[in-house]
């Protein structure tokens, strides 16, 4: 299983077009939504640019896992995942290593979103704060990471895209990774609260504010990683009876 | 017992009211390069992927060294290239081929998988940069890096221009004389007639025929007479000696027979002929075959 996680980890390495999206596109929208806020502005219980540092982080990261997705359903398409099934690398370490690379190819913006916090706006936090964010941001996109491999396995590859797209923008949008729900009416607000994209990004919020996760925020991001896993398993079942 | 590398026992896989292989039995012996031959849509990728344990049989059982697909395929004696499999783009030819290597427990040295695949200048080169012979040839490395006791080859080489094929073919050949066996799909027969030891010829998911190439060959002992057709209805034409099939292509009408002679004299004798040609085709064996196959 080692060799297949670094050969995947190699073919990301050298994916460009993933980078650029899940790395660039935050670190951009951060600079200008960052500039928008009040120095001395409240979000989410910490600094506002604190706050929008981690929602832009996590927006990037639930895009890199989420795009891995849809490589699977192109890698599906293609034949390569019959291919490994006649190795004997056993399926369920194929899987295994494609959840664990996904949930890998969120870090990377998460790493470039703090650094230009910590650049840009000085955003001071202590090394060990600094590495439970990064370690909780990385562990919280395990959900989404589910949900990518349910998309890959699911569906064909002209469909994976747009729907992982759709899946990207609704759940970061309603969420609050974007524009801090705090700013929405009653209704959507309620229902950014139900999301695992806001409770991912509590979990950093949390963090750096020195606090534990709330025992609702880990309830709702359990349930949702429940019910991803159900779908990618059935999925992923579905992918191998038919062929 | 312990000979029989691949045993298929009544094998069975329906797509809706289509039968695509239909009853299959088959005892592949160690050593034995096989060719199994048919046209387009004779089952013989669904038998293939039944074989590897991608596809679940509707009825029938699969031996592969005397257990099921899935284990021997754990065990890493098996290696197979599906058709039309892809190549991962962003991956390059050693990068796949030492993937390969790391699954299987007893690979072959890389330089070697490289050289029999005749990639070794491209190893450094990404998948997607391959052109198709190549990428097909890639596939070729990674399907035999695992050193497996039995390769799978689903049309192998479709891709591949008239330079490559020689040279796969020679390569599939060293590979088999190390006592490894080797099943291989094809419509064309002449690659099962010169790269086989043993063709079985597969037809509407049935064996029509199994033997050595020659063999095969000798069973429809078809030839094709054509000729133009003139204006002239083909009627009565199958019941001239030796006919067994009649064609009409454009403005040919092509006759399969077993006695050529027969029918060209019979021809002669009553409606005459225009711009006759006979050929010992293999092509027609083939479908003289398969015809009969499809009559069930």
């Amino acid at each position: 299983m080692r060799a297949y996680l670094w050969f995947e980890l190699r073919r990301l390495a050298r994916d460009p077009r993933l980078t650029l999206f899940s790395v660039l596109g935050p670190v951009v929208t951060y600079l200008i939504f960052s500039e928008l806020a009040g120095g001395s502005d409240q979000l989410e219980g910490v600094d506002a640019t604190v706050a929008l540092m981690v929602g832009l982080a996590g927006y990037g990261a639930v895009a890199g896992v989420l795009s891995v997705g849809s490589l699977v359903s192109q890698e599906r398409a293609v034949g390569w995942l019959s291919q490994l099934r006649v190795t004997p690398l056993p399926p369920w370490q194929a899987v295994a290593a494609k959840a664990l690379v996904s949930t890998l190819s969120g870090v990377p913006s998460v790493i470039a979103v703090g650094i230009t916090g910590r650049i840009q706006h000085h955003v001071e936090l202590s090394a060990g704060r600094w590495i439970a964010l990064l370690l909780l941001m990385w562990a919280g996109t395990v959900p989404f990471a589910l949900l990518g491999l349910a998309i890959g396995y699911g569906l064909a590859p002209q469909l994976a895209q747009p729907v992982n797209f759709l899946a990207f923008l609704g759940l970061s949008v309603l969420g609050g990774l974007l524009v801090p729900v705090t700013y929405f009416p009653d209704a959507l607000r309620h229902l950014g609260h139900a999301l695992p994209t806001y409770r991912y990004a509590e979990l950093g919020w949390r963090s750096v504010a020195g606090l534990a996760p709330t025992p609702s925020g880990l309830g709702v991001l359990t349930v949702w990683t429940v019910l991803f896993a159900t779908l990618a398993a059935w999925a992923y079942r579905r992918s191998t009876a038919h062929r | 017992m312990d000979d029989i590398v691949v045993r298929l026992t009544g094998l069975t896989r329906r797509f809706g009211p289509v039968r695509a292989v239909d009853g299959l039995d088959l005892a592949v012996a160690r050593g034995t390069t096989l060719a199994l031959l048919g046209p387009n849509g004779a089952g013989k990728t669904t038998a293939i992927s039944m074989m590897l344990g991608l596809t679940q049989p509707d009825a029938g059982t699969v031996a592969l060294f005397g257990r099921t697909p899935t284990e021997a395929v754990r065990a890493g004696r098996v290696g197979a290239m599906l058709q039309d499999s892809g190549v991962v783009p962003t991956a390059t030819v050693r990068e796949v081929v030492e993937l390969a290597r790391a699954l299987y427990p007893r690979p072959l040295a890389t330089d070697r998988i490289l050289a029999m695949a005749g990639l070794a200048d491209r190893a450094g080169r990404r998948l997607d940069k391959l052109s198709g012979g190549e990428a097909q040839r890639a596939r070729f490395a990674f399907a035999l890096a695992g050193a497996p006791d039995l390769l799978v080859l689903d049309e192998p080489t479709a891709a591949m221009d008239v330079a490559a094929r020689q040279a796969f073919w020679s390569a599939i050949h060293r590979y088999a004389a190390e006592g490894r066996t080797v099943v291989f799909t094809t419509h064309q027969l002449h690659e099962a007639d010169e790269f086989a030891d043993r063709v079985v010829v597969l037809a509407a998911g049935r064996v029509v025929a199994d033997g050595p190439p020659a063999q095969i060959r000798a069973l429809a002992g078809g030839r094709t007479v054509a000729f133009d057709a003139a204006g002239a209805a083909p009627e009565g034409l199958e019941l001239l000696p030796g006919v067994r099939s009649v064609q009409v292509r454009g403005d040919r009408v092509v006759l399969t027979t077993d006695d050529a002679d027969a029918t060209v004299l019979a021809l002669a004798a009553g409606r005459g002929f225009r711009n006759l040609e006979v050929s010992a085709a293999l092509e027609a064996a083939f479908l003289t075959l398969t015809a009969i196959g499809s009559e069930h």
